[in-house]
């Protein structure tokens, strides 16, 4: 009788001690992870069309582009991230232009004016688009700037930085995904 | 069979009739309500409900229909032009949720882990409720004890028992020493 009552109670405990074990391993997965970076959803799907004007020049669309390799980068002239991170673009444009990679400088919120007074002074070489709705920016969940999408030569993306990117880390990407389609 | 006699007879069915047509009548009414449902919201109101639902990507805690940051506001802009080009509210949410993925919703859907947060809580009441009720049976069961210093019953013996313990205890005194 005893005995089985000390079974019992052990069997309890056992299924406690796992309800508790489960739901803190729960808590613990979630409050580990860092809330400041976000996957986006978009990583391994095709990147959304757009049609865009460009500041000076004909408008940019995405799919007319597809058998190359497109750098998206979200930007402002006010944003002062987008000022670091605007020679590593202008060098990778240089770099890959020719090899069938294409950079893209999308303006994000921003006054007509003084982006195109950005560019200039700044010496930016690669086509700038104007998102004056901010459609491209809600079809790719931008959340600030700057942020860069890669999109490989069939048109789905396949890396989202947020934050500054470097002309190196660029460079190793888009030489990976070159090398991926040529094998 | 005169007039006068139809008249009565018609005003004797009448009280039998008024509970059918009572019912009828409240029936229609439930229908009616129910087809018609709420008033269909103007658009302003369907952004707002929609906007509502949705939690501002750049924000801590606001939707986007609260949220004072420009990005919010686009976001409402898009909205009001997806409404006015007559997608549904479902559509509309899909769109943001393959953008920004499904933490943009203020509710979390109600599959994959985001679930446990629905049903965790009803499973911990009826655990709680089964523990309860268990606990409650087996105390309901379970023989009051007397409290200390109340006088228990003795237990009634045989004339038999009440000689052989009397037998018992004489044998046991003269054992005893001294």
């Amino acid at each position: 009788m005893s005995g089985r009552l000390t079974r019992r109670r052990a069997r309890l405990l056992a299924g406690v001690v796992a309800a508790v074990a489960a739901i803190v391993t729960l808590l613990a997965t979630g409050l580990g992870r860092d809330p400041s970076v976000f996957a986006s959803p978009l990583v391994g799907r095709t990147a959304p069309n757009f049609t865009l004007p460009q500041l000076d020049g004909p408008p940019v669309t995405l799919s007319k582009l597809r058998g190359q390799v497109v750098l998206i980068n979200f930007w402002a002239s006010w944003c002062s991230q987008c000022q670091v991170e605007q020679a590593a673009l202008d060098q990778t444009w240089q770099q890959f232009q020719d090899s069938g990679v294409v950079v893209i400088g999308v303006d994000f919120e921003d006054d007509t004016g003084a982006a195109r007074g950005y560019v200039r002074t700044a010496g930016v070489t690669y086509p700038v688009v104007e998102d004056t709705d901010s459609s491209a920016a809600l079809a790719y969940g931008l959340r600030g700037v700057p942020e860069t999408f890669v999109v490989d030569q069939s048109g789905r993306i396949v890396d989202h930085v947020i934050g500054p990117v470097g002309a190196a880390a660029l460079a190793s990407e888009i030489n990976s995904v070159l090398l991926a389609r040529a094998q | 069979m005169n007039a006068a006699g139809t008249l009565r007879r018609a005003r004797a069915g009448l009280p039998g009739l008024l509970a059918p047509i009572a019912l009828a009548a409240g029936l229609a009414t439930l229908v009616v309500v129910a087809v018609s449902g709420h008033p269909p919201a103007s658009q302003a109101q369907q952004v707002q409900q929609i906007a509502a639902g949705l939690h501002c990507p750049i924000c801590k805690d606001l939707s986007v229909a609260d949220s004072p940051a420009p990005l919010a506001q686009q976001m409402r802009e898009q909205i009001a032009k997806q409404v006015r080009a007559g997608e549904t509210a479902g559509q509309i949410r899909a769109g943001f949720v393959a953008a920004y993925g499904p933490s943009v919703l203020m509710s979390p859907p109600r599959q994959g882990v985001s679930a446990v947060a629905y049903y965790l809580p009803w499973l911990v009441l009826a655990v709680g409720l089964i523990a309860a009720f268990t606990a409650l049976r087996r105390w309901l069961r379970t023989p009051q004890r007397d409290p200390p210093g109340a006088a228990r019953p003795q237990p009634q013996l045989s004339a038999s028992q009440r000689r052989a313990v009397a037998r018992a205890v004489a044998r046991l005194r003269e054992e005893e020493p001294g």
